[in-house]
């Protein structure tokens, strides 16, 4: 209970932490921003595009976990979770997807060009379409259990490549690539002190508002099948 | 071991006697090869794009070729006996080993019409290319066996194919382009070692991690 | 007032922002109740 009472808070604050503090040349008081060159008033994204992208990858991350865990155990229930975070994670994919091609018409002047983190956003949604067309394609509870979680660890295993390696050793845009020399590696160097403090309070709350909604997403699927299994 | 080379004998075998991937295959390349042949007319196309064409031609045909590899155990029924006589490992080892026997020679078909049709497919650095051609066909080979039995037991096996193995190969297939560019630009082995290692470990990963997921679709 | 905000727009998105986190806050935590009677009704049902 407590925990939502802090969500609520958190997630209040970094709304009005991050659109309203001013971004300006000189940080003097506690709430300026810096200005980083390149990004301008467009850097403020940063508190809630990137925490849709790394939801995307902890839900998924979550779904290869408990498909691992399934495949130990048998439990179908751990498979209805799986499932539920990729559901949950395919949204958040969608949403840093749109957010970042919005994002990037304004700040390199075209909704998509291939940078190397577009290719790989455009991967992991196609690892989430993947999963969820073999789903759908496979009768018999077990047999499709099996068979997505087999996929999706294969799946995850091959994001490393995507997240990690690709966008590092290719040329892009993107803050934080190989090439990157304006806007610098922008968490570690450009970002001041209070401007980090709001980058991972907003991860924070992301992240538990991601776990309520994949909390009352499993529970609700969990109990439609047992109503089902009660009906048949 | 020795049932994996059992299992590769007689996909062999049986691959003498229909020639399905013979025929079918090597029309498939053939076809494919003179449709791009026929959209580019008289245009002339830059190097890099050849490279990439190679590869769009090389996906498309594991697509069609590798799927194979277990349904025809469905189709013919031979799952169940295939289960009681060997263990899972040797198992996907035999079909590992027939899918790269099947990608290489399909691959130096397509890359001897290439090197026949299109002249900018000219490499400055042939041995990086060689390099990356070969681990690049593991790759696929590892990949598209284990996507391979997950389709076996799937419903609609023909189109869900490509729609699972994409994702997966596309790390494999975007480095390969790159490399294939550098052996175009003639950079040595030293120079372009990062994406070796990057396919590499790509193939390490994937047959690891096939290996130890195969029992779990293999014996349901 | 008006003046003041048609100067500083940014908080006019500050409040649709958070008009639209209440929304979803509220959404989900009445789900989540929902989701908890519905549970404990099942749990009768069984036993």
């Amino acid at each position: 209970m407590a925990w939502k009472v802090f969500l609520f808070v958190l997630m209040t604050l970094v709304c009005i932490a991050g659109i309203t503090f001013p971004i300006v040349r000189e940080p003097v008081t506690w709430y300026d921003f810096p200005l980083i060159p390149g990004l301008e008033e467009n850097a403020k994204i940063i508190f809630f595009h990137v925490p849709t992208a790394w939801l995307a990858t902890i839900a998924f991350l979550m779904a290869t976990l408990y498909s691992i865990k399934y495949l130990r155990k048998k439990d179908l229930d751990d498979d209805v979770k799986a499932y539920t975070a990729a559901q949950i994670g395919m949204i958040f994919c969608v949403l840093a997807t749109v957010t970042g091609s919005v994002w990037a018409k304004f700040a390199w002047g075209s909704f998509w060009n291939w940078d190397p983190r577009e290719t790989s956003i455009f991967a992991l949604l196609l690892i989430y379409g993947a999963l969820f067309a073999l789903r759908s394609a496979v009768d018999g509870d077990e047999k499709r259990a099996t068979l997505s979680s087999v996929y999706s660890i294969i799946a995850f295993v091959t994001v490393p490549f995507f997240i990690f390696i690709m966008p590092r050793i290719m040329k892009g845009l993107h803050p934080g690539s190989a090439d990157d020399t304006n806007a610098g590696p922008v968490v570690d160097f450009k970002m001041n002190q209070n401007m980090q403090v709001v980058f991972y309070l907003s991860l924070i709350a992301f992240t538990i508002l991601y776990f309520w909604m994949w909390n009352v997403g499993y529970r609700s699927q969990i109990i439609k099948d047992k109503l089902q299994k009660q009906i048949n | 071991m020795k049932a994996a080379f059992a299992l590769l004998k007689k996909d062999l075998a049986s691959e003498v006697r229909t020639r399905y991937a013979i025929n079918s295959l090597g029309m498939f390349i053939v076809v494919v090869v003179s449709v791009i042949l026929f959209s580019i007319g008289d245009e002339k196309i830059t190097d890099y794009l050849t490279g990439g064409l190679f590869w769009v031609v090389v996906f498309f045909t594991s697509m069609s070729g590798l799927s194979r590899a277990f349904v025809s155990e469905e189709e013919r029924g031979t799952t169940l006996t295939l289960q009681l006589i060997a263990r899972p490992e040797s198992i996907y080892s035999g079909k590992f080993f027939f899918n790269v026997a099947l990608i290489f020679s399909m691959n130096l078909i397509i890359a001897l019409l290439f090197s026949f049709f299109f002249e900018m497919f000219i490499f400055k650095n042939i041995l990086l290319f060689v390099c990356a051609f070969i681990i690049g066909n593991i790759g696929v080979a590892a990949s598209s066996t284990i996507i391979a039995a997950i389709i076996s037991k799937a419903g609609s096996k023909g189109t869900l194919y490509p729609v699972l193995a994409f994702p997966i190969l596309l790390p494999l297939i975007l480095t390969l382009i790159e490399l294939t560019k550098q052996s175009m630009d003639g950079n040595s082995i030293s120079e372009s070692s990062v994406e070796l290692a990057v396919l590499f470990c790509y193939d390490v990963v994937m047959v690891a991690s096939a290996y130890l997921l195969f029992d779990f679709i293999w014996k349901d | 007032m008006e003046q003041f905000f048609s100067q500083n727009a940014i908080y006019i998105v500050l409040i649709i922002v958070l008009l639209v986190w209440f929304g979803i806050f509220g959404f989900l935590f009445s789900l989540d109740k929902r989701l908890k009677a519905i549970e404990n009704d099942t749990k009768g049902v069984k036993k």
